[in-house]
């Protein structure tokens, strides 16, 4: 088993939704992920603040920081997921029914070096 | 925490909401019914965000409760302090309103601050600019932007959103951000200029109110000690040069003429001053902006006392210095433009071969339209009236539809003589 991280960029939650409207986007967040947290495959998932945040640049030994990043919304890393696969292959296939791919938004998946791995 | 599947009952949003609304505004008095909505939905819109990552809490309902609990309480902070607002409004009610004053540019230019906050993204900087202090109609927004409306519609609906959970201020900002924030206060208004200068879309060619406008604005940049710097001469140096064709540019019944076709008397000499006076402030910096450039063509055009005896060698350095500055499509379009005025029509058509299927220029009218008048000088007017054809099916001013329309005809004569 690796480490996945897969990192949801894409525009934030819509306001407009109503309430019985937004309940569905969650079942369907919770169908998908309620077969990997029984599994204990989850190793960590969380939502980023959107509207806020700090870039700092090195700027040759003269740092700068400065907010941001204010990027194209469907750039913004709204979350990740910390994940356990055997491939890449299967995290795709776990990943393939995310409900994040039915928007705008796209998912960036990044196998962790295991730095205990002498080969 | 639970996650499962199951751990939202059926309709628990709904039936939520509808409790939790009715629990705050019976205590808020149903007068506070907006407030105890908002509430709610700010609560279930943060649950809709953060529940998909972290499961559904242990208490669902619990949860949505506190948080729009609190949400209210912030709400009617909020307005506490717009009571106190209200109260400066109602003694600046009673003073009367001075027809010239630079108190009230102080106030367009904290306004204008404010829509360019860095918070923003540029492009919803420039539609809120354009939308709140220019007074653009959402359509005109997009042609400027050559954009479809309905994406500076949402671009609007989510700056004035931003703008509202950030709690970004109407104020000039303090001297270490003012220089980043002056950046994009500068880009709007050389939007806002070059709205005023085409007009796309428009029944007027020249809307010269709103190039007035731009101006007025500028100068209240460079006029004030807070942001009286070397671009902003240079924008404004820009602006009064381009300004003083504005009455050339026309004929007696509104119709567009070519640089060529003007007649440069009526050029106005005293914007050309006042604009070689400003690029002249603008040279004090050792810093060189597009905006810089794009003056300095500007006044090559104002130097000459013809199209023919212009200087399209310089023209077309300055254009290649602009493209190292602010590479773009329309750029490389003008540049080859001026390249086949200096180096004639072939050249030119090359150039602009190589922007031809660029998808910023897709709905551009110009860029068929200057094939059509390269292909008519090299006297291929069939291909000519093809690209004028094509020119029209895209959008532009009424003054502009005429024009296009008259090189045509003339082109379709030209071609069965």
């Amino acid at each position: 088993m690796a480490k996945y991280l897969a990192l949801l960029r894409g525009p934030g939650v819509p306001s407009t939704l109503s309430p019985q409207d937004m309940q569905r986007v969650i079942q369907k967040y919770m169908s998908w992920s309620d077969d990997l947290r029984k599994a204990g495959r989850v190793l960590n998932a969380e939502k980023l603040r959107f509207g806020e945040g700090r870039v700092l640049r090195g700027n040759s030994g003269k740092m700068a920081v400065t907010d941001g990043p204010y990027i194209e919304s469907k750039e913004i890393v709204g979350g990740f997921w910390l994940i356990e696969a055997g491939s890449y292959d299967e995290m795709l296939k776990i990943l393939s029914t995310h409900p994040h791919l039915e928007g705008p938004g796209s998912i960036e998946v990044r196998e962790i070096e295991d730095t205990s791995r002498r080969s | 925490m639970t996650s499962g599947v199951d751990a939202l009952v059926e309709h628990l949003f709904r039936h939520s909401a509808g409790q939790i609304v009715a629990r705050l505004a019976r205590r808020l008095g149903a007068a506070r019914l907006d407030l105890a909505e908002e509430a709610v939905q700010d609560a279930l819109v943060r649950a809709l965000s953060i529940w998909p990552y972290s499961g559904v809490p242990a208490e669902p309902r619990g949860w949505l409760f506190q948080v729009a609990r609190n949400r209210a309480i912030d709400l009617l902070r909020r307005e506490a302090s717009l009571r106190g607002k209200l109260r400066e409004l109602e003694s600046a009610a009673a003073e009367a309103l001075p027809e010239q004053s630079t108190a009230l540019g102080d106030d367009e230019l904290a306004m204008m601050f404010m829509c360019c906050h860095p918070a923003l993204p540029p492009p919803a900087r420039v539609a809120l600019t354009l939308k709140t202090v220019g007074g653009f109609s959402v359509d005109e927004v997009a042609a400027a932007f050559l954009a479809e409306p309905e994406t500076i519609a949402q671009r609007l609906v989510r700056a004035k959103r931003q703008i509202r959970e950030q709690a970004i201020a109407i104020e000039i900002p303090p001297e270490a951000e003012r220089g980043e924030r002056l950046t994009s206060v500068l880009d709007v208004l050389y939007l806002l200029f070059n709205e005023g200068y085409s007009a796309h879309g428009g029944e007027n060619l020249t809307r010269a109110d709103l190039c007035g406008e731009s101006i007025r604005l500028t100068e209240i940049l460079a006029g004030n000690p807070a942001s009286d710097l070397p671009e902003v001469h240079a924008l404004l140096a820009l602006m009064l040069l381009q300004a003083s064709r504005l009455p050339a540019r026309v004929d007696e019944s509104g119709d567009l003429l070519l640089l060529g076709e003007q007649d440069r008397r009526a050029w106005d000499q005293t914007l050309i001053g006042r604009g070689l006076g400003h690029l002249e402030r603008a040279a004090s910096g050792d810093r060189i902006t597009a905006y810089h450039v794009e003056a300095a063509i500007a006044a090559t055009h104002a130097a000459a006392p013809d199209e023919a005896s212009t200087d399209w060698d310089a023209i077309v350095r300055l254009y290649d210095d602009l493209l190292a500055l602010k590479p773009s499509p329309v750029v490389e379009l003008n540049r080859a433009i001026a390249l086949a005025m200096a180096k004639g029509p072939a050249a030119g058509i090359a150039a602009i071969e190589r922007v031809e299927s660029d998808p910023a220029l897709s709905r551009y009218y110009l860029l068929p339209a200057a094939l059509g008048r390269l292909w008519r000088e090299a006297g291929d007017v069939e291909r000519a009236a093809r690209y004028y054809e094509e020119a029209l099916a895209r959008p532009c001013s009424e003054p502009e539809r005429r024009f296009l329309e008259r090189q045509l005809t003339r082109c379709r004569r030209t071609a069965t003589a």
